[in-house]
């Protein structure tokens, strides 16, 4: 167990934001991390994807659609979709002992499952299985975030229809009046409420939506909105790398001209 | 487009055929000039990528790529600690880790532990379910537990604080991340890798008190006292000997054999079951090993120092 005691000048006003407009890793408040992804990465797992997003690094892969395992699960008109969120036992602070099936993991997973069900085209694989599985190998705040963006980008790199993109993104507030988006860890246990956003990105419309602490009721729109900005930048980043991914793919295997995108 | 599942030419032809024939089926002109699949030859080894110290929350960390396979080692660090005095004090945070009690045990006061795990995840590679650790994550850990203490590379007197009060513990997880064969290879590897990334801070025992102080900007590195490095064969019938097998043909092969060399001492030689291997053949394996090991190892030298670490 470990207890962060900060002192007194961190205690007192929550600085999340300083005179300046700076945050305490010296973004602006609608300053997204710096995100670093690549799909493909491992021949094991049908599609996989490594996603940084600051310093939180996950892992994500996909398998299936395949058979069903547990055959009392099957559903006759759609996918069983089934996530598995774990994080390695180095990737905090102090060492993690158990790296799944903890409370927090289970939750994630179940969350996890539900985000990515909601732009899965379940209905085309009727009683077949599809497995996610997230390892988290660096965790610093928006590890849920981080998984949903990772886990779509496996999903795209192992040829499973998806509606559209399902990106994930925090939201906070500094000072408390000013939003801020992309909470990394020291801004999450600080204390200010967090607002975890998993939203199809073109559409607008939310999957998920998660709250901690509290704030008045003025400021939700100005947060959910900056959460939901925020998810749109991360779809363009996304989509960059997956075009990217293609073109070098298709390069590769000789293809002519520009690949044409249904947008 | 119906998405794929990941088989390969190889395995699904559906004929039941033993190891080698079913090589000989699908590549024929190949295998008969002794080429594998992969385009290698029988006796050639898959490069080595080595990554060190890019988990910032671990102690030490290294990331080994053999060929496809890719295993990843975090070591963690753990003591009793009450108080941390160091630069930290200047910007006001004072980190206080409570942590479980670690005392020496009453027959070995003297020493710390080392403990390794082997986590084998279901992203690793399809054969792997959720659930608790598979038979292979437990053999596979165990194997590496005991190599570590028989080969004696790390003198666990190094990681004693006080003697029979306090010492430190270094947790060694190695997760595999994509399981494509000559797992142990890759987990011997970063593992030695990682551990001598690792640092330990310096530690003031007030006997009296019972007071630890821990210095955290004063580390020194842990001394390994040699490498021991692993190198896989594989065997099929007919007397045909591969090194460095791929996951395809672990699955196909009827026997596996591994050597850990450390220097130009032979550390450990696992061969659980599987066709016969002449005493020639050993030889020569274990020879090709020793060559093997050598290059690892200054492989991952290059890595530790190379200056945009």
């Amino acid at each position: 167990m470990t207890m962060r005691f900060l002192f007194i000048n961190f205690m007192a006003g929550m600085e999340l934001l300083s005179d300046q407009g700076l945050r305490l890793d010296g973004r602006r408040a609608n300053e997204l991390r710096k995100i670093r992804c690549k799909l493909g990465v491992f021949t094991q797992p049908d599609g996989s994807a490594y996603l940084e997003q600051g310093n939180t690094k996950v892992l994500a892969a996909v398998y299936g659609p395949h058979q069903i395992r547990v055959k009392s699960k099957t559903m006759f008109d759609k996918a069983l979709v089934n996530c598995q969120y774990s994080m390695a036992t180095f990737s905090t602070g102090e060492r993690k002992h158990r790296p799944r099936g903890d409370r927090k993991s289970q939750e994630i997973s179940m969350h996890l499952r539900q985000a990515m069900e909601a732009t899965i085209k379940t209905e085309l694989y009727p009683r077949s299985q599809i497995d996610i599985f997230i390892e988290v190998l660096q965790a610093d705040g928006g590890n849920y975030c981080a998984s949903v963006n990772a886990a779509t980008l496996a999903l795209i790199d192992a040829g499973i229809p998806i509606s559209e993109y399902m990106c994930a993104c925090t939201a906070s507030l500094g000072n408390g009046d000013v939003p801020l988006v992309d909470i990394s860890h020291l801004e999450e246990v600080s204390g200010g409420p967090s607002l975890i956003v998993a939203a199809r990105p073109l559409s607008g419309q939310v999957a998920l939506l998660e709250m901690s602490q509290r704030f008045h009721l003025d400021h939700l729109p100005k947060v959910l909105d900056r959460a939901l900005q925020g998810c749109r930048d991360i779809y363009n980043i996304l989509d960059q790398a997956v075009r990217e991914h293609v073109q070098a793919a298709g390069s590769a295997a000789g293809w002519e001209g520009d690949v044409a995108f249904a947008s | 487009m119906a998405a794929w599942s990941n088989t390969s030419l190889l395995q699904n032809t559906g004929l039941p055929l033993t190891g080698r024939s079913r090589f000989i089926s699908q590549s024929g002109v190949l295998w008969s000039r002794d080429i594998r699949p992969d385009g290698r030859g029988l006796l050639k080894f898959r490069p080595i990528a080595i990554n060190i110290g890019s988990i910032s929350t671990a102690d030490g960390s290294a990331i080994v790529k053999i060929g496809n396979t890719a295993v990843v080692c975090g070591i963690k660090l753990l003591a009793n600690t009450l108080v941390v005095l160091s630069s930290a004090a200047e910007d006001g945070e004072i980190e206080v880790r409570i942590s479980e009690l670690v005392a020496p045990t009453p027959t070995e006061p003297d020493i710390g532990y080392l403990v390794p795990n082997v986590e084998l995840p279901p992203l690793c590679s399809p054969k792997f379910r959720p659930g608790p650790p598979s038979d292979q994550a437990q053999v596979s850990g165990h194997f590496v537990a005991e190599l570590i203490a028989s080969s004696g590379c790390i003198d666990l007197h190094q990681l004693c604080i006080a003697p029979e009060k306090m010492c430190w513990v270094l947790y060694c997880d190695i997760m595999c991340i994509n399981h494509d064969g000559a797992l142990l290879d890759a987990c011997i590897a970063a593992l030695i890798a990682a551990l001598r990334t690792v640092t330990l801070p310096h530690v003031d025992f007030d006997a009296e008190t019972e007071k630890m102080v821990v210095h955290e900007d004063r580390r020194k590195h842990l001394e390994i006292l040699s490498f021991p490095a692993a190198t896989t064969y594989a065997m099929f019938e007919d007397d045909i000997l591969i090194s460095d097998p791929t996951a395809e043909e672990e699955n196909l092969c009827s026997g596996v054999l591994t050597i850990v060399v450390q220097g130009s001492q032979l550390c450990s030689v696992h061969k659980p079951g599987g066709s016969p291997l002449s005493e020639t053949q050993l030889q020569d394996c274990i020879a090709l090993a020793h060559r093997r090991g050598n290059s690892i190892n200054k492989m991952v030298a290059s890595a530790i120092s190379s200056p945009e670490r």
